[in-house]
């Protein structure tokens, strides 16, 4: 009995420790996005600050491009999450339910292309939209979902496969063509992956960084990542308490959608590692 | 006489019902590739033709103003020259690649292990542990360049109680500045999926297996060397994968906000690389030599992936 408090408390020491390191960047914000500059710089360096500054955040709302940022965000999330779950629940479908011929060709190709980074396909992709004369809007940040993210489509392929096929042939006998039967039966069985994906895809770009860069330089076009980035850097000295201001703006949010999603977004992380 | 009259209709019947077959064969091709043709315009668009037309512009001098010219291997030539920067960029992307895995792997492993305890308020823990992972790595780079500030950094205040007096400069020196972005690699989002994959085969080693080393008076390591290891070891490989794959698709996005490739180049892997040459020098035809570079890499990385799943699914059946 007394051996297992001993080995429950290790236990506990042990899960508190490693939280207390995951955790302390999020707690760190939070205490130094309160804090005055002079505080910040103060040493030694405070948890609780002293004078709480709450007009920073205030300052960040007022002083900085905030709302158009995250109105960009939004506009971001909204248009790649509509986008690659119509287009890629699409695809999946006869990955999971149809014979056909290049079958397996088709797999292969949409799981070598989920390897390749981005950076190594940008320069002739930023070359295409250029000649759209898509630089500078969001359209090269949206359209692309349209047609289909090779991760995405792997999720919905592994979960259409947990369907039944008795489902396929008794609606087939009831005269359903595939299209009939996709949208009518396997599109609504499917609700939980496609809420999984939604949060998948929200998070995503909620936290892109790499192609708004690219594509966009119009203050009024950023979004939160690159706005924040860049509002940074140009200044002389860093003002790291609104800085931190800033970062509570960008990391509440996730945060919340975890403690809501939880189930979904662990899920599909989850199904990634499933068997395939 | 029966017998090779049954052997006819055999042989027939797929003759006869062959030309139907067909039809409908080919009926149901179409339809499947109606279903896929948002992925192949995407592939095609997106994919396949940028890696190629990479590879045709990586064999031009492109500056966006005067039209490309063709200067044949000149790129490569120049890329594999001494002073180039590029080895040195290839090397911190191999180094980062390779300490970054390592780390974050057994990190991710160990944070597994200790959310599969038995104890009550698991779920509190899980969300410390996991919720850096859906953060924006700007402002993890925020918050990061503060901590290890060297003179106002909560780091090095903490490791003056060890009795480390004027702790180093962490992000600022050459030799610390790699350990110190692989160390922040535990805190992305590559790091907190392989914690849930890792957490998820857990909980599916049999409890029997464990049982049965208890009786025979297995110590906590025997029982992870024999019991847990084996089990988990197709997940393990799976992680390794991906974390290679993450980590190198990533990069840009954990190093560029906090160190933007330096001091010096200290951290200018190739993604950064690429972006300096392509989007601040406007140098279209090394920078695209440098893709090229890239994507070879990746593939010669997806092609073990494939060599090693088949060893792996063995493992699930």
């Amino acid at each position: 009995m007394n051996k297992k408090v001993i080995v429950q408390s290790g236990n506990y020491l042990l899960l508190s420790l490693v939280a207390l390191i995951m955790f302390f960047p999020v707690i760190w914000i939070i205490s130094c996005s309160l804090k005055s500059l002079n505080d910040i710089s103060s040493y030694p360096p405070q948890l609780i600050p002293l004078h709480p500054q709450f007009s920073n955040y205030l300052q960040i709302l007022k002083g900085s491009h905030l709302l158009i940022y995250l109105r960009n965000t939004l506009i971001l999330i909204v248009g790649n999450t509509v986008g690659t779950l119509i287009s890629s629940s699409i695809v999946a479908y006869p990955l999971a339910r149809m014979e056909f011929t290049g079958k397996r060709v088709v797999f292969a190709l949409i799981l070598a292309t989920m390897m390749v980074p981005s950076t190594a396909t940008i320069i002739p992709q930023f070359i295409m939209f250029g000649k759209f004369g898509w630089l500078n809007t969001l359209y090269p940040l949206i359209v692309p979902a349209f047609f289909a993210y090779p991760y995405n489509v792997f999720l919905f392929r592994q979960f259409y496969r947990t369907i039944p096929k008795s489902v396929d042939e008794a609606a087939m006998i009831d005269g359903c063509n595939h299209w009939q039967l996709f949208t009518r039966i396997i599109a609504p069985l499917s609700r939980p992956i496609f809420i999984t994906i939604g949060v998948l895809s929200s998070v995503f770009w909620w936290n892109e960084l790499f192609t708004p860069l690219i594509y966009i330089n119009n203050e009024l076009l950023k979004p939160l990542t690159v706005g924040a980035l860049t509002y940074f850097t140009t200044q002389f000295t860093t003002l790291y308490n609104l800085e931190m201001a800033m970062a509570v703006f960008m990391i509440v949010p996730p945060m919340l959608l975890y403690l809501f999603a939880q189930r979904y977004l662990v899920e599909g992380i989850k199904t990634t590692g499933g068997k395939g | 006489m029966g017998q090779s009259g049954a052997l006819t209709a055999d042989r027939l019947r797929p003759l006869v019902e062959s030309h139907g077959q067909r039809k409908k064969k080919w009926k149901t091709n179409l339809v499947a590739y109606a279903f896929l043709s948002p992925w192949i315009i995407g592939f095609i668009l997106f994919s396949g033709v940028p890696i190629l037309a990479s590879f045709v512009l990586s064999l031009t001098h492109w500056d966006m103003i005067s039209p490309p010219r063709f200067v044949g291997l000149e790129n490569y030539q120049l890329l594999f020259s001494q002073d180039s920067g590029f080895w040195k960029s290839l090397y911190v992307t191999l180094e980062f690649t390779v300490l970054s895995v390592v780390v974050t792997v057994i990190w991710a492993l160990i944070m597994a292990l200790l959310l599969n305890k038995r104890v009550k308020g698991i779920g509190i823990f899980q969300f410390f542990y996991f919720v850096p992972a859906v953060l924006p790595s700007v402002a993890m780079a925020f918050v990061f360049q503060l901590i290890f500030n060297q003179q106002i950094g909560v780091f090095n205040y903490i490791l003056s109680w060890f009795g480390v007096k004027n702790g180093p400069n962490w992000l600022m020196d050459q030799s610390l500045v790699i350990p110190t972005i692989v160390f922040i690699s535990i805190y992305t989002y590559t790091t907190g999926q392989m914690m849930l994959i890792f957490n998820a085969s857990l909980k599916e080693v049999p409890k029997e297996l464990y049982e049965a080393a208890e009786i025979d008076g297995a110590s906590a390591w025997q029982k992870f060397r024999h019991v847990t290891f084996p089990s988990i070891s197709p997940v393990l490989l799976f992680n390794l994968v991906m974390a290679t794959v993450g980590t190198l698709n990533g990069s840009f996005s954990l190093i560029y906000p906090l160190t933007g490739g330096g001091p010096g180049d200290a951290t200018n892997v190739l993604s950064l690389a690429i972006f300096t040459s392509a989007f601040q020098n406007f140098q279209m035809g090394y920078a695209s030599a440098l893709s090229t570079i890239l994507f070879i890499l990746v593939a010669l990385i997806s092609y073990l992936q494939f060599a090693l799943s088949k060893r792996w699914v063995s493992y699930e059946s």
